[in-house]
């Protein structure tokens, strides 16, 4: 009985020790652990842009961090999804420094695949939800998240048809001059196809017209696109009707109505 | 009255008092060990939260068990406050890290970070070290009790 006794003693001791060895080593080696982030970058791509979160971390503790999993995802104020992008890294073994780039891509195909034209008109910003997981040292696992918001900025901002100018042009037409003003807040240039189709109040087409936009980054646009419609149509073009607005680039088609008078 | 009083001085200092110094040194190793050089290693800078009532409340319960183990080491009170030891520090653990999933709330300047730590396995580890020493403490309940029996009986002999 006394020997059994003096053992579970022993192994009790033995059993203390070592979880404050560890404890007191996992502690330190969090504090020897160096997180840092660089410089968010948001820059154009190919189909839209790119956020770029470049973060090292140096394990400068004892023990390995395995199973590292950082996920954003990006909604809008609506909370539609419009993008979840997951890094993962398997082992970052002690004495050992990482280097990521954790980076979201937003195209604009994909918010007008989710009917967000209005993304491309107003400028908004986009929540990011956080998630970032590890498993410390094989026995702690560690969670994390956060909420933060990037901001959008919309390529045809503000965008505003104003008043038209109508001039006679034969007999039967007269040549009419739709101005249309908009800011490209987004950080990518945006080129391609205006049209602007005319319709009055009952719905029939009165008339097209079509321009060629090359809309920089930051930058206003002004353009006037000419329209030829029937002399008896030109109320509808300047009192009260209907714009349909479509702009065609390689990378996306987007179409809104504007409503006047 | 007089014999009575000398035996009393003579188990006082023989028993009682070295009890009471071995009590007192194991008390304040053990605050020194427990509380003390946690608090000194580990400032408010290193570890994001305010542990310093969960480190008193454990320098509490270990210094008060380890005075009372040692005043009482040898009988079958002193298993019972070993038991009762290893039941209050099982309890402490749990209640101190919510079951194992230990999450805290990190301002860090307009972002609010939630972080989650899963320490299930060190629980485990100090929930097992915690039955062992209970099993010990019933063994040598047993075992002083035994010693008891087996003495009476040769007495009775």
């Amino acid at each position: 009985m006394k020997i059994v006794i003096r053992m579970l003693k022993i192994a009790t001791i033995i059993l203390w020790v070592i979880i404050f060895f560890f404890s007191a080593t996992a502690v330190y080696s969090v504090t020897q652990l160096g997180v840092s982030t660089g410089e968010p970058k948001i820059l154009p791509s190919v189909t839209g842009i790119r956020f770029s979160l470049p973060f090292s971390i140096n394990n400068g503790g004892y023990y390995e961090i395995a199973d590292l999993n950082l996920t954003t995802r990006v909604t809008d104020q609506q909370g539609t999804l419009l993008d979840e992008t997951e890094t993962f890294v398997h082992s970052i073994p002690p004495d050992t420094n990482l280097t990521e780039n954790h980076e979201i891509s937003i195209g604009l195909n994909d918010i007008l695949s989710v009917n967000q034209t209005l993304l491309l008109l107003e400028d908004t910003d986009f929540n990011v939800e956080v998630f970032a997981g590890l498993n410390f040292a094989h026995a702690v696992p560690v969670q994390l998240s956060l909420n933060t918001s990037i901001p959008w900025g919309a390529p045809f901002a503000n965008f505003e048809i104003q008043e038209t100018t109508v001039s006679d042009y034969n007999e039967t037409h007269v040549h009419a001059i739709i101005p249309i003003r908009f800011e490209n807040h987004a950080i990518l240039d945006v080129s391609g196809t205006l049209s602007i189709e005319a319709y009055n109040i009952l719905g029939q087409s009165i008339g097209f017209g079509t321009t060629t936009i090359n809309a920089l980054s930051g930058y206003g646009v002004y353009a006037d696109i000419p329209v030829y419609v029937r002399h008896q149509d030109v109320s509808s073009l300047t009192s009260s009707g209907r714009f349909h607005v479509v702009f065609q680039t390689v990378m996306f088609t987007l179409e809104w109505d504007e409503y006047h008078g | 009255m007089n014999t009575m009083v000398k035996l009393d001085s003579k188990f006082f200092m023989k028993t009682i008092l070295p009890r009471v110094i071995k009590a007192a040194i194991w008390g304040v190793i053990s605050y020194l060990l427990v509380y003390y050089l946690p608090q000194m290693l580990l400032s408010s800078d290193m570890v994001p939260m305010d542990f310093s009532e969960s480190l008193f409340d454990y320098g509490l319960i270990t210094v008060f068990f380890v005075v009372m183990g040692q005043l009482f080491s040898g009988t079958i009170i002193g298993c019972g406050f070993g038991i009762a030891k290893a039941l209050t520090i099982m309890v402490f653990f749990f209640s101190v890290a919510d079951g194992g999933l230990f999450s805290m709330t990190l301002p860090i300047t307009e972002v609010v970070v939630n972080l989650t730590f899963d320490i299930s396995v060190i629980l485990v580890m100090i929930v097992s070290v915690n039955l062992f020493d209970i099993a010990r403490n019933l063994l040598e309940a047993i075992s002083i009790l035994t010693d008891k029996t087996t003495q009476m009986n040769w007495k009775l002999k």
